[in-house]
């Protein structure tokens, strides 16, 4: 069965892509058939992996069901995972949805004809709430938000509980975890051992802030092709790990490590 | 998408000089070369072959591939083992997988190479790769049906990347006809499992015969009789060695359809010798019923834990019965009956011709007259039971009904479809009805059994409680499969059916 997990934080800058690329690596380093789209149209992750941020017919063909979703996947250099280009176009994605039928079902039925194709699909999010991240919302089995420690982090991550639904009503779990923390700062190591304590859905890893994951841009490529062993890199293996954890699927996520 | 294809690399070239050649032509990332063993996997008939799956061990992984991509993997850091059950693997894809593919065929190595690999990316301006060419040079490692290394020719795989098949076909271009390369007539695979003496496709148990209508009946006999032989003995190894259920299935179902060809076209052998051979096929039949009817009441049983005193107990049971089945099988008696029996058959045509009636006859003239036969004979049978008939009779209605599967299975292809189709149908139906009236009523009868033995094992009170509702349900199936009788006969003895019967087998 596919799972379906989004990088998602109504502010930019805080590792979505970062995230969301590292991740989706590992997933697939494991063994996992993975695949990571891209909504976002100023295209990162599509960069990351030095694809063109190009998608037939565009946003609107795509989200109405009139492009074959199948066709307009490209593989990455890396064993089974694939990515699904952002494009230009999807700035306007509120509004192609905003057109459709049942505009919060849209990305999740894009997905449905590849869902059996891959184990995890992983959708970067741009920064925003939005139609785009209602549907987004309602294809997602988890989110993962990234945080950057601060005073108003407890807030941020309540306002976004309040957003999205309950589990119980089918809303998607939430996994949040600190992004760029910086342990000589009081404040981000108070934060950050004090959130977790009130919301055990803010998970124990944290992402350190590392030039290693400044210079991803660079080498255009994730963490552990050119820093396996950096902080930066060893943190999103504990992380992918206790996502694992959470998500019911063991350690070793699928057994395929 | 494209799928991938090898190409085999000119003499003089290998692993780690290719690169030089490709590097002229296309724009090359090149790893190290890696060394490695590789180990294939498949059931004994071959079914991920046939659905043009590869089951690989190969960097402590054990990986589904299609020609596009892998389809499921799992972890896998043991040695590759000779034998894996998909009953054994943890949960997750590749279990889900192989599952519905495999049913309780276990999955045997079937070649393993040893060798060198290297991966060559092919990129594009961005430095992407969008094709992967893997050159290889590998060596057959021995194993149990191997008889020593042989050193492969050395190839190139080309793998597509999703997404990019205007380059592959270019890459291809480029390979084909500025580098001369010729394409593999086959799979790596399949050449390593035909080096090692094996089958690619695997082996069949299926009889499949084509005959010329105007074949004379014992040559055609003859022709079945070796066919059945050639599966007991491909079959017999895998039945001592348990690796799988089918094996011993297989064999049974062979010497079955064997004993089925003695019986219908007993006037195409000599009699004396054939009364000898039907004696002999009854004990090889005898002495393998008890651990099948084990392995299909274990396999059938529920996983309820108040059952485990009862599973324990058919698993004593089937232990006892399969040492004596292996003594019994591995008696030169049985090794001596397939042998006499192939020469037999193999000398059919010269043998004397008293008692032979029906040697000489075209084997379609012979093949009608039998099926019309068995088929009155049935319908004659079917229609004498009634609410009041002993079960008895519907197990011999059962018994003949085999006959006439087995004598369609053997002689179908002479016949006209129109008229064997709907009759295979619709004798199947009746079968499995008559198969499940009989299997629940074996398996209440083992039950009762059995009650004493279990009641005297820890646990043994419940699990006879559990006995009782599961006997229960065996009685209420046999009861739901008799009352569909009369409707399943009746379909297969339609007055339009037997009058197609008459009308094309006399």
């Amino acid at each position: 069965m596919s799972r379906t997990l989004a990088t998602y934080n109504i502010k930019g800058g805080v590792g979505k892509t970062s995230a969301a690329a590292n991740l989706a690596y590992l997933a697939a380093a494991g063994g996992a058939r993975t695949l990571l789209w891209d909504l976002d149209p100023q295209g990162a992750s599509t960069f990351l992996f030095r694809i063109r941020p190009h998608v037939k017919g565009g946003a609107r063909k795509l989200v109405r069901g009139k492009s074959n979703v199948a066709k307009r996947i490209k593989g990455t250099d890396h064993d089974r995972l694939d990515l699904l280009p952002a494009d230009f176009s999807y700035r306007h994605m509120d509004l192609a949805l905003d057109g459709a039928k049942k505009p919060t079902r849209r990305l999740k039925r894009v997905l449905a004809p590849i869902a059996a194709d891959y184990d995890y699909v992983f959708l970067d999010c741009a920064p925003s709430i939005s139609l785009v991240s209602e549907s987004v919302f309602e294809a997602a089995d988890a989110l993962l938000v990234p945080m950057i420690p601060a005073t108003l982090s407890s807030r941020t991550y309540e306002q976004l509980r309040g957003v999205v639904a309950a589990e119980a009503a089918g809303g998607p779990k939430v996994l949040a975890f600190f992004s760029m923390l910086d342990r000589r700062k009081l404040l981000h190591r108070d934060v950050v051992e004090r959130l977790p304590r009130e919301h055990p859905g803010v998970l124990r890893t944290a992402i350190p802030t590392a030039a290693d994951v400044e210079r991803m841009g660079m080498h255009r490529t994730v963490l552990h092709e050119f820093a396996p062993r950096g902080r930066a890199a060893r943190a999103y293996r504990a992380l992918w790990s206790e996502i694992g954890e959470r998500l019911g699927d063991g350690a070793s996520p699928l057994n395929g490590a | 998408m494209v799928a991938g294809v090898d190409y085999l690399l000119p003499q003089g070239l290998d692993v780690g000089s290719v690169d030089a050649l490709l590097s002229e032509r296309l724009e090359l990332e090149c790893e190290r070369v890696r060394t490695g063993r590789r180990t294939f996997y498949d059931t004994f008939d071959g079914r991920l072959h046939a659905k043009g799956l590869v089951l690989v061990h190969e960097e402590m992984r054990l990986v589904l591939r299609d020609d596009e991509r892998e389809q499921a993997g799992l972890a896998y850091p043991d040695k590759a083992p000779s034998r894996l059950a998909v009953s054994d693997l943890p949960d997750g894809p590749l279990r889900a997988a192989l599952a519905p593919i495999c049913g309780v065929r276990a999955l045997q190595a079937t070649a393993s190479l040893r060798g060198h690999r290297r991966l060559l990316r092919v990129l594009d301006g961005e430095r992407k790769t969008i094709v992967r060419l893997i050159a290889e040079e590998a060596t057959l490692a021995r194993n149990g049906s191997g008889n020593g290394a042989h050193a492969l020719r050395p190839r190139l795989h080309v793998e597509p990347v999703r997404g990019y098949a205007k380059a592959l076909r270019r890459v291809r271009g480029t390979l084909e006809d500025d580098l001369g390369l010729v394409a593999a007539t086959e799979p790596l695979r399949d050449e390593a499992v035909w080096r090692a003496g094996g089958s690619p496709g695997g082996v069949s148990s299926k009889v499949a015969a084509a005959f010329a209508p105007d074949l004379r009946a014992d040559r055609a006999a003859a022709a079945l009789a070796e066919r059945l032989v050639s599966v007991i003995e491909a079959n017999l190894p895998g039945a001592l060695a348990e690796i799988d259920t089918e094996f011993l299935h297989d064999v049974r179902v062979a010497v079955r359809r064997t004993r089925s060809l003695q019986r219908e076209l007993k006037r195409v052998f000599p009699p004396a010798p054939l009364a000898h051979f039907r004696t002999e096929f009854r004990w090889l039949q005898q002495v393998t019923g008890p651990t099948r009817d084990l392995d299909v009441y274990l396999a059938d049983l529920d996983g309820a834990p108040e059952l485990d005193p009862l599973r324990a107990v058919l698993i004593e049971r089937r232990i006892h019965e399969r040492a004596a089945m292996e003594r019994a099988l591995r008696l030169a008696r049985t090794r001596r009956l397939l042998e006499h029996w192939s020469a037999f058959v193999q000398r059919i045509a010269d043998a004397p011709r008293a008692g032979r009636d029906d040697a000489l006859r075209p084997i379609s003239a012979v093949a009608a007259q039998r099926i019309a036969r068995v088929y009155r004979v049935l319908t004659r049978m079917g229609s004498a039971i009634d609410g009041a008939s002993a079960p008895a009779t519907l197990h011999d209605l059962r018994k003949k009904g085999k006959e006439l599967r087995y004598l369609l299975e053997f002689f179908a292809p002479l016949f006209p479809p129109p008229v064997v189709d709907p009759m295979v149908t619709s004798l199947k139906a009746l079968q499995d009805t008559l198969g499940r009236f009989q299997d629940r009523e074996v398996q209440a009868a083992l039950l009762r059994e059995l009650s004493d033995e279990v009641a005297m094992r820890e646990r043994g009170g419940a699990a006879l409680m559990a006995m009782g509702v599961l006997a229960q349900r065996l009685d209420a199936d046999r009861a739901q499969a008799r009352s569909e009788f009369a409707g399943r006969f009746g379909a297969f003895a339609a007055p339009r059916q037997r009058a197609l019967v008459r009308e094309t087998f006399g």
